[in-house]
């Protein structure tokens, strides 16, 4: 059965059983896995796997309930279940289904259809070129974790008895190279990997290649640092494990709930006027894009931060309606075995202004972090702390990597304090950031 | 944050392999899925065992050494209160098969969640496509494996009427309401996993297992001026219903509670070198990440991991015993038999300093020629096995815990630890403390915020000097290694670590 038919075949059927509104949410997928080591194919994954999510709503009491089993018996007793799950529940008034109705889905060219054609045995050979070629680029390199090749193909539907009844299909690509560098205790490791919608535009496999190796051997010998405060420069890849944790603090039922230290800075300067900060899943071809999200509202581009000042939390239609929030909702799903929630679905920071050199220009000594052990934001008390690795820099200039060091401070006082914004964005995925630098902060290190 | 992960999963998972996250910390939205197992009618839902030969048979028809027929029906059942309300209720069945096929170090692996038996023998063969040349040694007569239970399960929680867990949520928040004006905020969860597995092998392992993981769980915020904190409190294991009741849940809120409170007025903390000591319990996370996720056997027989030469070798002070307890009664991570068929073991892996084993899964196990662990874990069907931990514990010592806390001047009290990760390879990690204090003048003094534990497992392992003699094993964390994520318990007594890393704030 295809899924619009299953789809509103069991929304109506819940509603039959009792439910005021129902909504069904479908997915199914296609995908392929291979793990490559010393040359070796070590794993080959095939699957294939589809499921059905139920959300019901009687006198806006929720139930919820899925199933990875889409025969007709099963459907049935999804719908029951459902239907007598949200007896159980206590009514809550601003529970029901959003309020905004069906729309034209936008076409943003996320499927590749060449990814029927691409042999396996092409698939394969990448990863092991992958590997072949970071093992051979530099003698450092001693060991691999391995390479591998992932596609996927699927298909997300959602149908409701507010007469949404949306599908889209998507395509995902990716690969890349996991190396370990030096030897015993001196190990290091660390990879690189490219992952796009389409499949001819995978970066080459000397690009992915020499990137893991760069970003592997760069951390032989780090040294340990001294506690002080200095400048920090967050790299465009280490800042997006930032902003994560700076939007979790903005969930608008959390704000609306006082539990987070955002909760009374809308409208408020949360950051240096360098900062703007959009939710934006509507770039054509791009791997962080959809054209519905876990609702079934249409995407668009939301700004959360515009010049340093905040514009929104987010909601989903639940918690804006309990908030007295009328619209802009944006909700996330991961996957038919969960309800959605307010989300942010694909965030990037607008670039800066400045190069590389001008950057790092001027600091005397300080700390360039390349990547974070966490988010660093504890978004009830506002504290900033996080474990990281980087480099030591020296009168502007990159000295010696560092392992073993913290960074301590307060989100909102590092969210204004920073003086820098890179020009060099690259978009890779959900959270996306030009490289950043912040005046001062607390490096943790030996006394 | 939610992403649609559906066909990301595998995408991602091998090429961000390097980094292994644990969230130990309970979060009242958001996790849905992950957490919870039951058990529903037991006859009929898996294949008989003529059916599981013919697969194994299609399995191994291009050669290969072993395959494995792994059949997996859960039910999901999650209880949840928040605003003085039971806010959702929410069920869930999954149902499918794996394949695995192995040829030496290679191994293929496909899945169906479709059960009828023509996409079974699809996915068989699909499996089979990463063997090829060597005759395979055929599908054995089986021999079926009845292991002996290690679950404390009486009554199954996926039957039990939703009143009498709504019942359980609604004291928890009546209490906590009562508890403090500055209590602003309260949540509770009840969650049940029933699991019911049937794994068949072509050397005749025919054997079936019931898990149910039962969680509860209170959480609360406390607001007083500007200042903000949250408590949490919960208790998880391989329970039955029988495991809950009102007595119990009262007092869970009241600890929650009382955690808020105690935590409202956290001072910035500092950033330098300085003794620590961890609490009994949750300090087992530690041990789980800065060294249970080196020993194990995939990163040991790869050489990624810094502990791969290290077996037989001192790497720890002589007061340090670590062990993986597959066995523990009731515990979180507890197996009967692992996910490949492997009787749940009790391995010490670090006997008194000497690293004495590594955590194996069949593969490496054959691969490294040493005694199988039982560690053999998946998320699920769609999933294969890997070297995962079960219950992550240290043995208790013999020190008084006041006087441990009393040989430091001045140091950190670590209550909880929220959560953290580890890089295998250079044994270096992070972990985030979700309750901690100074201790001044050997007394336990004013309550911090913004812990950060950081160095390295090697180093960590060799500082420690006082094992207290108050052994404590909890649950409730989930596990991510591989793109998996797999509930593992953890627990530790009372211990010193003379000097770590502590980034915070203040200098």
């Amino acid at each position: 059965m295809d899924f619009k038919t299953l789809g509103e075949n069991i929304v109506a059927r819940a509603k039959k059983l009792g439910a005021d509104e129902a909504e069904a949410y479908l997915q199914r997928s296609k995908s392929f896995n291979v793990t490559v080591r010393n040359g070796e194919v070590e794993t080959l994954q095939k699957s294939v796997a589809r499921g059905l999510g139920l959300r019901v709503f009687i006198d806006k009491r929720l139930g919820f309930s899925y199933t990875s089993d889409l025969s007709l018996e099963s459907l049935e007793e999804t719908a029951r279940k459902t239907v007598e799950l949200a007896g159980i529940t206590e009514a809550k008034p601003w529970q029901g289904l959003p309020d905004f109705g069906p729309g034209i889905l936008p076409g943003l060219d996320l499927y590749d259809p060449e990814i029927a054609g691409v042999p396996d045995e092409k698939k394969i050979s990448i990863a092991r070129e992958a590997e072949k070629t970071g093992r051979g680029l530099d003698p450092r390199i001693t060991n691999s974790y391995g390479a591998s090749f992932s596609d996927s193909e699927g298909e997300t539907g959602i149908y409701s008895s507010r007469g949404i009844s949306y599908a889209f299909k998507e395509t995902i690509f990716s690969f890349g190279v996991n190396l370990v560098a030096g030897e015993k205790d001196a190990m290091q490791s660390g990879g690189w990997s490219s992952v796009k919608r389409f499949f001819k535009e995978l970066d080459s496999v000397e690009d992915v290649a020499r990137i893991a190796v760069q970003k592997t051997v760069e951390k032989l010998n780090p040294k340990p640092v001294a506690t002080k405060k200095v400048p920090v420069i967050f790299d465009r890849y280490a800042a997006p494990s930032f902003w994560m944790g700076v939007l979790l603090s903005l969930d608008g039922d959390s704000a609306f709930r006082e539990t987070t230290f955002m909760s009374d800075q809308l409208e408020k300067a949360i950051a240096s006027p360098l900062i703007t900060l959009a939710d934006d899943p509507t770039v054509p071809r791009f791997v962080g894009s959809m054209p519905f999200d876990g609702e079934g509202n249409i995407t668009r581009r939301n700004v959360i931060i515009d010049k340093g000042i905040l514009k929104m939390f987010r909601y989903d239609s639940q918690t804006a309606r309990k908030a007295g929030v009328k619209s802009g909702t944006i909700a996330g799903r991961s996957g038919y075995r969960s309800m959605p929630g307010a989300s942010f679905l694909c965030v990037t920071l607008d670039n800066g202004t400045e190069s590389g050199d001008s950057i790092i220009h001027g600091i005397k000594e300080g700390l360039l972090v390349t990547e974070m052990r966490g988010l660093g934001t504890d978004a009830t008390t506002g504290s900033f702390s996080v474990g990281c690795g980087g480099f030591w820099i020296v009168d502007g200039a990159v000295a010696y990597p560092v392992d073993g060091v913290t960074l301590g401070g307060s989100t909102l006082e590092l969210l204004k304090s920073i003086d820098k914004v890179g020009n060099d964005l690259d978009m890779r995925g959900g959270f996306n950031s030009p490289s950043f630098r912040v005046a001062e902060l607390t490096v943790g290190g030996k006394k | 944050m939610k992403r649609r992960l559906f066909i990301k999963d595998g995408a991602y998972a091998s090429a961000l392999m390097a980094s292994i996250p644990i969230v130990a910390r309970f979060t009242t939205r958001e996790v849905e899925a992950l957490l919870v197992p039951g058990l529903e009618e037991d006859g009929g839902v898996f294949l008989p065992p003529e059916d599981l030969k013919k697969l194994l048979e299609i399995a191994l028809g291009r050669g290969g050494e072993f395959a494995e027929v792994y059949m997996e029906r859960r039910v999901v059942n999650n209880f949840s209160l928040d605003e003085d309300k039971i806010s959702s209720a929410t069920r869930g069945v999954d149902m499918g098969i794996g394949f695995r096929v192995v040829q030496s170090e290679k191994t293929g692996y496909a899945y169906s969640d479709e059960l009828d038996f023509a996409k079974l023998k699809e996915a068989a063969g699909t499996a089979a496509h990463i063997a090829s040349g060597n005759v395979a040694p055929g599908v054995r007569a089986f021999r079926t494996i009845k292991p002996p239970s290690n679950y404390l399960v009486k009554i199954s929680p996926d039957g039990i009427a939703a009143k009498a867990k709504a019942e359980l949520l609604l004291r928890a928040n009546a209490i906590a309401r009562a508890y403090d004006k500055r209590i602003t905020q309260v949540s509770a969860r009840f969650s049940d996993t029933n699991k019911m597995i049937r794994i068949a092998n072509s050397e005749g392992l025919l054997v079936d297992d019931s898990q149910t993981l039962s969680s509860l769980g209170v959480s609360c915020n406390a607001i007083q001026g500007g200042q903000r904190s949250s408590g949490y409190e919960k208790k998880s294991g391989s329970y039955g219903f029988e495991h809950f009741d009102i007595k119990l849940t009262e007092e869970m809120a009241r600890k929650a509670c009382a955690m808020a409170i105690r935590t409202l007025p956290a001072e910035d903390a500092p950033a330098g070198e300085f003794p620590i000591v961890i609490e009994k319990g949750y300090g087992g996370i530690f041990f789980h990440e800065a060294i249970g996720h080196s020993l194990e056997a995939d990163f040991i027989r790869k050489k990624v991991s810094c502990f791969w030469d290290k077996l037989g070798q001192p790497i720890a002070s002589p007061v340090v015993s670590l062990v993986d307890d597959g066995t523990y009664r009731g515990g979180w991570g507890t197996v009967n038999v692992d996910d490949e068929g492997q009787l749940g073991h009790d391995t010490r892996l670090i006997d008194k300093g000497i690293c004495s084993a590594f955590l194996q899964d069949r593969i490496s196990s054959r691969l490294l020629k040493m005694e199988p662990t039982g560690n053999g874990r998946r998320e699920s069907f769609r999933s294969m096995p890997i070297p995962r931990m079960t219950n992550t514990y240290l043995l208790a010592g013999e020190s008084d815990p006041s006087d441990i806390i009393r040989s430091v001047d001045k140091g950190i009290y670590v209550v909880k630890i929220g959560g953290g990760n580890v890089a295998p390879t250079t044994g270096r990690f992070v972990f985030s403390v979700g309750e901690g204090y100074m201790i001044e003048g050997g007394k336990v003094a004013r309550p911090l915020k913004g812990i950060q534990l950081m160095g390295n497992g090697l180093d960590v392992l060799k500082n420690i000097s006082l094992v207290g003699n108050d052994l404590l094993v909890i649950g409730g964390g989930i596990c991510g290694k591989g793109g998996q994520s797999k509930p593992t318990g953890f627990g530790n007594p009372t211990l010193k670590v003379d000097v770590i890393t502590i980034g915070g704030r203040k200098i």
